[in-house]
């Protein structure tokens, strides 16, 4: 009997120096995709996606920015999507994080390839003369995964207190789990960083990330209206759960509706990552959650919604890690050994 | 086949699939009902989702797995009224209303109607709001205030909600929930109409706006045709209520998602736009009978439950999104198959989800308060003085005493309102609410029609929305027939929704037996049993002026930062009582007491002795404090009362405290032997244990009473509480 499986899609902070030649790896089977990208980056004048993954070192600058890691991810989560055995799987339900709604779109068939390509592409290449604010990203749970109401009121005192002295609005750019990205303009990042006690390696700023989320990006959410046509969007094939866990069906989606909230809502409101996957816990109630690559750096926040849920009774990063020992819940195709059991 | 439920979900593939349809009943199109393609197929999944719904109750029933199997198969068609209403409109439904439930969620992002509806049918402590403790259909949210009543009882509380939304903006009151242009929606059965709370309701609501009052309320009568067994009457829902005056008649038919939607925008334009009372007629069929354990070939032939089957909603919404080529049959099948599998996974899930089994665990939620309110500032000594005039000083009787005590709570409280029979201009039969009129308006103190599920209606319906209700009941024995307000719904408000709903409100009730001059059984119930097995309510019952107004501040407080449900007993013979001994030696009256409260199961005690305890409440006080006097002057025995003042809850340790060691303890009960609160007493003293004192109790007869000079015939008197005193002392 096959599983039902929520496939998640990654965000853009998800192609890194560990993930460099992750589509030499894994995409043999959709190089006449890639080919198709290749082709259209070229003409659009920008490099191509097979020159960056198969570039010999990473390079932050080159690799992180908008323009670059958005067609990047894209491809590398595709070459996982398709990789997906569907002799073992149903596909309930997709989601993602934050750019993952448009990798969402494009594997749930509201955009078909050269439509996710032309949307993606185009929102990673809207900053590329210079990105709009930043995003610092803090936890706001304790060791073992359960939301603190302490850090929680830490992150409260601190974005009041960022904000008295930079005079920029901080906003709540991604319920990231156990973390919350906040965004701000530099200014407003800056007094952020300075303000939020050091938690291990948090706060950081994401290199060449924008104030994703936020009304900051008002004007790109402008531009892509006028951009990007109505008539790229279709309708999905699976239920889609979106950035406030809205579930979009196959059959009851509204175009326009779906076409504004990707364009608008979407990049200036708080993407609600959390919501998005209790959602799909509760309400799709799947036997494993599919996270693509590359790489599997969202593992951690999926674990923590599972934690917060108490999913399967799984109510500590204890138990959630024993559990991904022995008969696992989540599937990260970025690693090795979980990928064996979803291809 | 004897499943139904296998065979309802087995022809629905099939018939899809062989392109077998019922005929349309409704020629109501997309264009006409104001549907896009996109929202009627919306709806129809949420059908669709209903079902799976009930058919997997079904089957986690047989797997004892789920406790409620009341069903929605049949009226899938009221998913409409979970997008023609706003969230800001509240909802009062009935146990039919999955679908209702899912298209509202849909309104809300981030919802989880389907896991949220599993967890209530498994009866899981999870469920968001009853926390398992029943299958209710209710949701903070969405704004639907959970219902367990499985007749029309929520009908009157929803008249009142609807009556709240004018006052509320009439008043500019700030707490007001709902905002000043919305409706209220209700919805029950064609049986549960006969019921006298929603032929109460209706009539209250025209009164109501029979008087150019606005009543913004849609009425949703759901019709199946039958209630169980019982079919309706051919015609008879239309014979009373299509043309009666005052109220707008819409009807629908129920299978037809299009003349559904078209009709609930009328009705929901209608109410909105005129502020008048609608009754939306939504004909239905009933499928899988009355609740998975009503087996319908008992009553019914077999051809025509199938007939009836035939008649399948989502068969109509397959037959009309197949002609408007909004999906194909493989399709219409796969979304079938698909939710199937969804609800089918999510009922697996829920199963392990964990549930209540202790008893504190399922007690937790009787009292709960989940969103507290702050209390306005006291009123100050000068405050008062400035609002009830020189009078403060002056000895006053209980009910000049209460009278101010509300002209205070009202000041305080800029969201009290009072109402009831002849509150307004008179003043209420015993002046109780004179001069508030005056003082507050007419917005703020009202007069009801003539009848008690009306006021206690009313009152849960306002303080839903953001008010502090003070409705008076006028005599104790009217309450009877509108018991269940208290009992069925404001009580078990809190309980089935840990207390993210509560309806506080202080019910004023003159009650109680001895009045002189004016009575017979009616004036003078001395039942109040009726009161004190309910969980969770609180029973005020003020022996005096004095107390009365500290215990009315306490009730206020309780009923608007908490939530609480309060019963405040006024004795009336004891309203206009001044002399206690002797004439004109004034000690039952006393000046208003500026401040204070008295605390919830705080005792008042008067004189001390280590013989003789007299246990005690209302009137009984009064008599006990007579004979007190009597006992000390002519028989040298000294006597202490513990006046109870709250006779729900008490505290019974601190009780068998405050009676300690004293050896003699006689319980004085004005109202009748059988199951009075002097019963629980008995049991208290002698569960207690250990040197357990000799008890006399003296109560009323279980009679009721009579008119004239036998009225205080078999009450309790102030010689038989000196006679059983002395007895208890062995000294007659």
């Amino acid at each position: 009997m096959r599983k039902r499986a929520v496939v998640i899609c990654p965000g853009r902070g998800s192609y890194t120096k560990e993930t460099l030649g992750y589509l030499r790896q894994f995409g043999n089977h959709v190089s006449p995709f890639l080919a198709d990208l290749d082709k259209r980056r070229v003409q659009t004048g920008q490099i191509t996606v097979s020159d960056l993954d198969n570039d010999t070192t990473f390079k932050p600058q080159v690799h992180t920015k908008g323009e670059n890691a958005s067609p990047l991810i894209y491809a590398c989560a595709y070459a996982d999507f398709t990789s997906i055995n569907p002799e073992k799987y149903d596909i309930v339900a997709v989601t993602g994080n934050s750019m993952g709604w448009y990798l969402t779109l494009a594997f749930g068939g509201a955009l078909d390839m050269r439509g996710g390509f032309d949307v993606i592409n185009t929102m990673g290449s809207m900053m590329k003369d210079g990105v709009i604010g930043g995003q610092v990203i803090y936890p706001i749970c304790d060791e073992q995964w359960r939301k603190s109401p302490e850090r929680m009121a830490v992150v409260d005192k601190a974005v009041v207190k960022a904000h008295e002295i930079s005079g920029s609005e901080i906003y709540l750019s991604i319920a990231l789990g156990g973390y919350v990205v906040l965004a701000s303009d530099q200014n407003g990042v800056n007094a952020v960083l300075k303000e939020l006690p050091a938690v291990e390696n948090y706060p950081f700023q994401l290199i060449n990330h924008a104030a994703f989320h936020t009304p900051l990006l008002r004007p790109i959410a402008e531009k892509a209206f006028h951009t990007l046509p109505e008539s790229l969007f279709h309708n999905p094939k699976f239920p889609l759960i979106d950035g406030r866990g809205c579930v979009w069906q196959p059959y009851s989606t509204s175009i326009e509706d779906l076409y504004h909230y990707t364009l608008g809502h979407q990049v200036v409101e708080t993407y609600d990552f959390t919501r998005a996957v209790t959602v799909a816990l509760k309400e799709f109630a799947p036997d494993t959650l599919i996270l693509l690559g590359p790489g599997s750096s969202l593992g951690g926040s999926l674990g923590q919604i599972i934690v917060e849920n108490k999913w399967h009774g799984l109510e500590s990063k204890q138990a959630f890690t024993e559990r991904q020992a022995n008969n696992p819940v989540l599937l990260a195709m970025g690693r090795p050994d979980q990928r064996s059991l979803v291809v | 086949m004897y499943n139904r439920a296998e065979a309802v979900d087995q022809n629905f593939v099939k018939f899809v699939l062989e392109g077998r349809f019922p005929e349309a009943r409704s020629q109501t199109g997309l264009a006409e009902s104001g549907l896009s393609a996109a929202e009627f197929m919306d709806l129809f999944e949420t059908q669709i989702m209903s079902r799976q719904m009930d058919l997997r109750a079904r089957i986690l029933k047989n797997q004892n797995e789920c406790f409620y199997t009341i069903g929605s198969a049949g009226h899938e068609g009221n998913a409409v009224w979970g997008k023609a209403f706003r969230l800001t409109d509240m909802g009062f439904v009935h146990y039919r209303s999955c679908p209702l439930m899912i298209q509202r969620a849909k309104q809300v992002p981030g919802s989880t109607p389907l896991y949220d509806t599993m967890l209530s049918f498994v009866a899981s402590s999870e469920d968001p709001i009853a926390g398992g403790r029943h299958k209710v259909f209710g949701s903070y949210p969405l704004m639907i205030p959970p219902q367990t009543s499985t007749i029309a009882s929520h009908l009157p509380k929803a008249m009142g909600a609807a009556f709240s939304v004018g006052r509320a903006r009439d008043l500019k009151l700030e707490t007001a929930v709902m905002p000043y242009d919305a409706v209220v929606f209700c919805s029950f059965g064609d049986a549960s109409i006969n019921h006298s709370t929603a032929v109460g309701a209706v009539n209250s609501a025209l009164w109501v706006s029979h008087q150019n009052v606005a009543m913004p309320i849609i009425f949703i009568c759901e019709d199946n045709g039958i209630g169980i067994s019982v079919s309706t009457p051919t015609g008879w829902l239309e014979s009373q209520y299509a043309s009666r005056e005052g109220l707008k008649y819409i009807t629908c038919d129920g299978l037809s998602l299009c003349d559904t939607y078209r009709a609930a925008r009328e009705a929901e334009q209608y109410a909105r736009n005129r502020r008048k009372p609608v009754f939306l007629h939504m004909k239905c069929v009933r499928l899988l009978g009355h609740a998975g354990s009503d087996v319908e070939l008992t009553y019914q032939s077999l051809a025509k439950v199938e007939a009836t089957e035939f008649n399948d909603p989502l068969l109509h919404s397959a037959r009309f999104a197949l002609e408007n080529d909004l999906a194909t049959a493989d399709e219409i099948v796969g979304i079938y198959k698909a939710i199937e599998a969804q609800v089918a996974a999510i009922g697996e899930y829920s199963k392990t989800r964990p549930k209540y089994l202790k008893r504190e665990e399922v007690r937790e939620s009787l009292i709960a308060c989940a969103f507290p309110k702050a209390s306005p500032p006291a009123c100050s000594e000068a405050e008062l003085r400035e609002l009830l005039g020189p009078d403060v000083d002056k000895p006053l009787h209980l009910a000049k005493q209460i009278n101010m005590s509300l002209a205070e709570t009202m000041h305080r409280y800029n969201a009290a309102v009072v109402f009831g029979e002849d509150v307004a201009v008179k003043g209420g039969v015993y002046n109780v609410t004179e001069g508030l009129y005056k003082k507050f308006g007419a917005r703020r103190i009202f007069n009801s029609p003539l009848d008690e599920q009306t006021i206690l209606g009313n009152a849960i319906g306002f303080a839903h929305n953001g008010f502090l209700p003070i409705p008076e009941i006028q005599f104790l024995a009217y309450i009877h027939n509108a018991e269940d307000q208290i009992r069925g719904e404001a009580a078990t408000l809190a309980f089935f929704s840990q207390g993210q709903f509560t309806n506080g409100m202080v019910v004023r009730i003159a009650g109680l037996p001895y009045q002189k001059g004016f009575g017979g059984h009616f004036h003078n119930d001395n039942s109040m049993a009726v009161f004190r097995d309910i969980p969770g309510v609180i029973v005020a019952v003020p022996s005096n002026g004095g107390d009365a107004v500290k215990m009315m501040r306490t009730c206020a407080r309780e009923a608007w930062e908490n939530g609480r449900v309060i019963i405040y007993v006024e004795p009336i013979a004891l309203y206009m009582t001044r002399d206690l001994h002797e004439a004109n030696d004034k000690q039952w009256t006393a000046p208003y007491p500026l401040k204070g409260e008295i605390k919830l199961g705080e005792f008042g005690v008067y004189g001390e002795s280590k013989d003789l305890t007299i246990v005690t409440y209302g009137n009984g006080v009064f008599y006990s404090r007579q004979a007190a006097k009597i006992l000390e002057d002519k028989h040298k025995v000294k006597a202490k009362i513990i006046d109870l003042r709250w006779m729900a809850p008490i505290d019974k340790e601190k009780l068998l405290e405050e009676i300690g060691s004293c050896s003699q303890v006689l319980i004085v009960d004005e109202c009748r032997k059988t199951g009075s609160w002097s019963e629980w007493m008995c049991g208290a003293i002698l569960e207690a244990g250990g040197k357990i004192p000799r008890v006399k109790v003296i109560s009323a007869d279980d009679c009721f009473i009579p008119l004239g000079k036998a009225a205080a015939a078999g009450l309790p008197s102030r010689d038989e509480i000196v006679h059983g005193a002395l007895q208890l002392l062995n000294k007659v």
